[in-house]
């Protein structure tokens, strides 16, 4: 299978602290990556990378075929993304916020209304964002990203501020883009129970260092092979990350 | 079409009433100080240009300045507020040209504020001083000069506004920044040169010194030399993110 992104050790290093650190990851086309971590593990900084927000110490990234700096634009034009936190303007309504991504991406009007009945804001779409509850403004960000249906989605930790029901739906919504607009999803969570239900593909990332990255059943079979508790996920992923942090403490 | 967005991410944060509001006032100014004491100007053997600029400009130059210091504050703040900035870099779109056009932006609402206040002039030229019609080209000449004194200092302040996330930063510094410059003496040329300075000279002061060229030399030395530092800061900033 194609990869839609495709990095070759990849690192950001800011001042003493290396964010991430000789990265190498294959998003395959068409299918949801969830981009697993615990906090500050280097996910965000990734993402960011690829949005060409922060540039990389070293090593290199393709996305779809075309790099940075060169092909900024056009690849721009073909990712949706939603990073950290949701990112709005406050004095303007959820309607007006999306028809300024709208116009810069130059897109029909209709792809507004469209995005926001996606995301289950359409009935709120003339209320000011700054009124929005977290959970309306992270969908707000989530129906940004949607807008045009672009081919690559980068969605940072989507369901953090959403209740259990808004979780399900947006889960359910992820699940069920690369079917619907045929994209790639790259998704990032600190909760592998969360990434479970989502992902095709899992990577799992520690102190900005790939520890793992493959499908769940591989996940599951590495965890035996390497003798890690494989009756429960998240304690697969908690041991992994523990015995990780003992390996870099001893080498200190 | 990009001009037209930056204008309507300012819907509802008061920069355009701000501004209009701001610039009525300003114009009274002048209105008001002629008005209760006609006596003190009136009788001046200055043309009546000379004698409302001597009067007026040094207030009317400060709140010009107050205006391009909270105008600055205001675009800003609408970007850095709630990270909507960030949604703006991972856009294709070039964040210089939203500098520009966000710069256009105060730019032209100053524009806007010198009409008014040069139409307050007008008013008080033919109401008090009985002026005739040569006195119109004159006025598009001081004001055209103010005009081109202030752009430095609204670029400078534009840069000082997208390095600080805080606008409460800005803010103080564009208002130190102003105070600094009321207390330079203006008949310094070399300490007039200081950005936000310029705006408080008038032109005809600067045709009794000859310093006209100086001047315009300065300002746009300063408006280049401040536009190259915006592309340095943009490119810097994406290296170091």
């Amino acid at each position: 299978m194609v990869n839609m992104i495709e990095t070759k050790n990849l690192t950001k290093i800011y001042s003493d602290f290396t964010a991430v650190s000789n990265l190498n990851l294959n998003i395959k086309k068409g299918r949801i990556y969830g981009f697993l971590g615990p906090n500050g593990a280097g996910k965000s900084t990734t993402m960011k990378m690829f949005l060409g927000l922060t540039k990389p110490t070293s090593g290199s990234f393709q996305i779809d075929g075309m790099s940075y700096p060169n092909d900024r634009m056009r690849v721009l034009r073909k990712i949706g993304s939603f990073i950290e936190s949701p990112a709005f303007y406050g004095n303007l309504s959820g309607e007006e916020n999306l028809d300024i991504i709208r116009k810069i991406l130059g897109l029909p009007k209709s792809s507004v209304s469209d995005s926001l009945k996606t995301v289950g804001l359409y009935e709120h779409r003339k209320r000011l964002a700054k009124k929005y509850s977290l959970g309306m403004k992270q969908r707000l960000g989530l129906a940004g990203a949607l807008l045009g249906h672009p081919p690559i989605l980068i969605l940072d930790e989507p369901t953090n501020g959403l209740d259990p029901a808004g979780i399900h739906e947006i889960r359910t919504l992820i699940r069920s883009l690369p079917h619907k607009y045929d994209c790639t999803v790259l998704v990032s969570s600190h909760l592998l129970s969360e990434i479970e239900l989502m992902a095709d593909d899992i990577g799992i990332l520690n102190h900005g260092r790939l520890l793992f990255e493959g499908t769940l059943s591989e996940l599951k079979q590495y965890a035996k092979d390497s003798g890690l508790p494989i009756d429960n996920l998240e304690d697969t992923f908690l041991a992994m990350i523990e015995e990780d942090n003992l390996k870099r403490g001893s080498k200190r | 079409m990009s001009l037209l967005l930056e204008i309507k991410k300012l819907k509802r944060t008061g920069f355009f009433p701000a501004f209009l509001i701001g610039a009525i006032l300003v114009a009274c100014f002048p209105i008001i100080n002629t008005a209760v004491r006609p006596e003190n100007f009136i009788n001046q053997n200055l043309p009546a240009l000379d004698i409302l600029m001597n009067a007026n400009w040094q207030m009317i130059a400060m709140l010009n300045m107050f205006f391009l210091v909270i105008g600055s504050c205001i675009i800003y703040h609408t970007e850095f507020a709630d990270h909507a900035m960030q949604k703006m870099e991972a856009l294709p779109q070039s964040i210089g040209k939203l500098f520009i056009n966000k710069t256009l932006i105060l730019i032209g609402s100053i524009i806007f504020a010198l009409i008014i206040e040069a139409a307050s002039f007008i008013f008080c030229a033919y109401y008090w001083f009985n002026t005739d019609n040569s006195f119109l080209p004159d006025i598009l000449k001081y004001f055209g000069y103010e005009f081109i004194l202030l752009i430095p200092a609204a670029l400078l302040i534009m840069i000082i506004a997208s390095l600080c996330q805080n606008m409460w930063i800005s803010l103080g510094i564009g208002v130190i920044g102003v105070f600094i410059a009321t207390m330079l003496p203006t008949d310094n040329l070399i300490l007039s040169f200081f950005p936000f300075a310029m705006p408080f000279q008038t032109l005809n002061n600067a045709i009794d010194n000859s310093w006209i060229s100086p001047f315009l030399i300065s300002s746009g030395i300063q408006t280049i030399l401040f536009s190259i530092i915006e592309v340095c800061i943009l490119k810097v900033r994406r290296n170091i993110a």
